[in-house]
């Protein structure tokens, strides 16, 4: 009985392990200036899209990371691409004047450090990460 | 043989600049706006043997005349308005020919999600890639299929000089997306285009060609994840004038419209493309003395697989026929009525800026109707009924 109580612990000990990141170790942040408190996940996918400038009634533009476990976990539960596609589509945007190419910078620090800084700002960072002088949005 | 070798080593050797950080995308500020400049090159060789292809000398050593360079410039002046510029060389064949051209150049006002406007020089937003076809580094292929997307026509419909309305709109039950484009505008071909080329062959020298084109393009981004479907139309109303033996000649459209039907379906690594294309076009030729009905129907399949983090591979088939009464080109089964094409790629990036391609084309007819596609008489005293040809490329982007 011990034994299987042990094996049990172990296996989803394991299963967690191997699991992926998902997107409860993500979170969104948001500059002060950003009126809006909780978004939607579409709203989310449309400002990173580029198809949506505003959140809330404030004018936002996403910050994104270059690389890094939090960066796919974002690309996968809330744009629906990997980073090749990505890269693609806002490059298709960029080469026919419908878009500017959105910041990107190296890591979560950097990310919140712009957020901070940058009236507007919307970014995403690990959950663990700290979020001095940003706002983290709730995403319904 | 060596210049043109040494051709490609340079453009290769620019493309290696990529792997420094000085050639990342620039930024820099004017009247306290960021101004963003970004560029793109690519560089190709292309043999075949049967015939001659793209107007280059393929069937001997094959040919490097397959150059293209691009830079633009964009900045978004307030939060809903902003402005771009994007200049274009390239040469391909006995077309392009160095001559530089304003690719687009627009200010677009982005009013609301569902409502925007665009207006300047501006890309027309017809199918998967009109308004892309240039932009090489955004997909697996060095050609695109050939039957919708030519690359020595690409004057007709890549852009045109008016206004555009366009906009997202979300559908209610959770039914997806519809984005809309409402386009107006004049079109006006560079006399080093492919048709200018063409009509050389029967004896006609254009000095201009162009005139009203105007359309719409309504895309269903579905519930279906990864799945777009889409149609467009466009219309035109076209006059050349021109001279032949020596004269005044004037040619004119009395209908022309295209109608194209397309779909995408991308999920994870796996991209698929399908398109229909059917344009009809009624031209009076020669002062009025003539007239030629042209129908054409182009279809392609496309897949590409990003099989690692920098190599993907893909294949498509591309299905042309056209007619000419004038041409008295009618059977689409014997090889002036059509082109049949399957290609097969590979692409390698060598980093995030500088691409490889690969890519085999084989090839069925020849297609001499009212518009080229691809095979020349110029290049061809005689037509071999097929054509294989091989295609390397390669692209840098910043």
């Amino acid at each position: 009985m011990k034994n299987k109580k042990l094996f049990s612990m172990l296996a989803a000990l394991v299963f967690v392990a191997s699991s992926p990141i998902f997107a409860a170790d993500v979170k969104v942040i948001a500059n002060p200036s950003v009126s809006a408190t909780s978004v939607s996940s579409g709203d989310i996918q449309s400002v990173f899209l580029l198809d949506k400038d505003s959140l809330g009634g404030s004018h936002v533009q996403p910050v994104l990371v270059k690389g890094g476990a939090a960066h796919e976990a974002f690309l996968k539960e809330y744009l629906g691409k990997n980073d090749s596609a990505l890269q693609a589509f806002y490059r298709s945007l960029v080469f026919t004047g419908k878009a500017s190419m959105p910041k990107s910078v190296a890591n979560d620090a950097e990310v919140v450090a712009y957020v901070a800084k940058t009236k507007g700002a919307v970014g995403y960072v690990s959950a663990a990460a700290s979020t001095e002088g940003v706002k983290t949005l709730e995403v319904k | 043989m060596r210049l043109v070798i040494g051709r490609f080593m340079a453009a290769a050797a620019l493309a290696a600049l990529s792997f420094f950080p000085t050639l990342h995308a620039q930024e820099f500020k004017f009247f306290d706006r960021t101004v963003q400049v970004h560029g793109f090159g690519s560089q190709g060789y292309v043999k075949t043997d049967g015939n001659n292809w793209l107007t280059m000398n393929t069937s001997d050593d094959g040919s490097f005349h397959m150059t293209d360079v691009g830079l633009n410039l964009s900045s978004p002046l307030t939060d809903k308005l902003r402005a771009g510029a994007q200049v274009y060389d390239h040469n391909l064949g006995q077309l392009g020919q160095w001559h530089p051209s304003l690719d687009w150049a627009f200010l677009d006002f982005r009013a609301k999600q569902w409502l925007g406007f665009r207006g300047g020089k501006v890309k027309t937003t017809v199918g998967l890639f009109t308004d892309t076809q240039d932009l090489d580094f955004l997909r697996t292929f060095a050609l695109l299929p050939q039957s919708v997307y030519p690359i020595d026509m690409r004057d007709a419909n890549i852009a045109h000089s008016g206004g555009d309305v366009y906009g997202r709109v979300p559908l209610a039950q959770r039914m997806g997306k519809l984005d809309y484009t409402v386009w107006s505008g004049h079109r006006n071909d560079s006399m080093h285009g492919g048709y200018a080329y063409f009509l050389q062959y029967h004896g006609t020298v254009e000095n201009s060609y162009g005139g009203l084109q105007y359309g719409g393009d309504v895309r269903w981004e579905t519930p279906v994840k990864g799945l777009l479907l889409g149609i467009s139309r466009l219309d035109e109303d076209l006059i050349g004038i021109g001279t032949r033996a020596g004269l005044p000649n004037v040619e004119k459209t009395k209908k022309d419209f295209t109608n194209q039907f397309f779909g995408q379906y991308i999920h994870k690594n796996l991209e698929i493309d399908s398109e229909f294309k059917r344009q009809y076009r009624d031209h009076i030729l020669r002062n009025g003395t003539a007239e030629d009905q042209g129908n054409l129907h182009a279809w392609y399949v496309a897949g590409s697989y990003r099989l690692f983090k920098r190599v993907s591979a893909g294949g498509y088939y591309s299905h042309y026929t056209a007619t000419s009464t004038f041409n008295k080109i009618l059977d689409t089964d014997l090889p002036d009525g059509h082109v049949y094409d399957k290609a097969i790629t590979g692409r390698v990036d060598i980093n995030r800026f500088w691409n490889v391609k690969v890519e085999g084309h084989f090839m069925d007819g020849y297609a001499l109707a009212s518009f080229p596609e691809g095979l020349y008489p110029q290049q061809n005293q005689t037509f071999a009924s097929t054509t294989n040809g091989l295609v390397m490329k390669t692209g840098f982007n910043f």
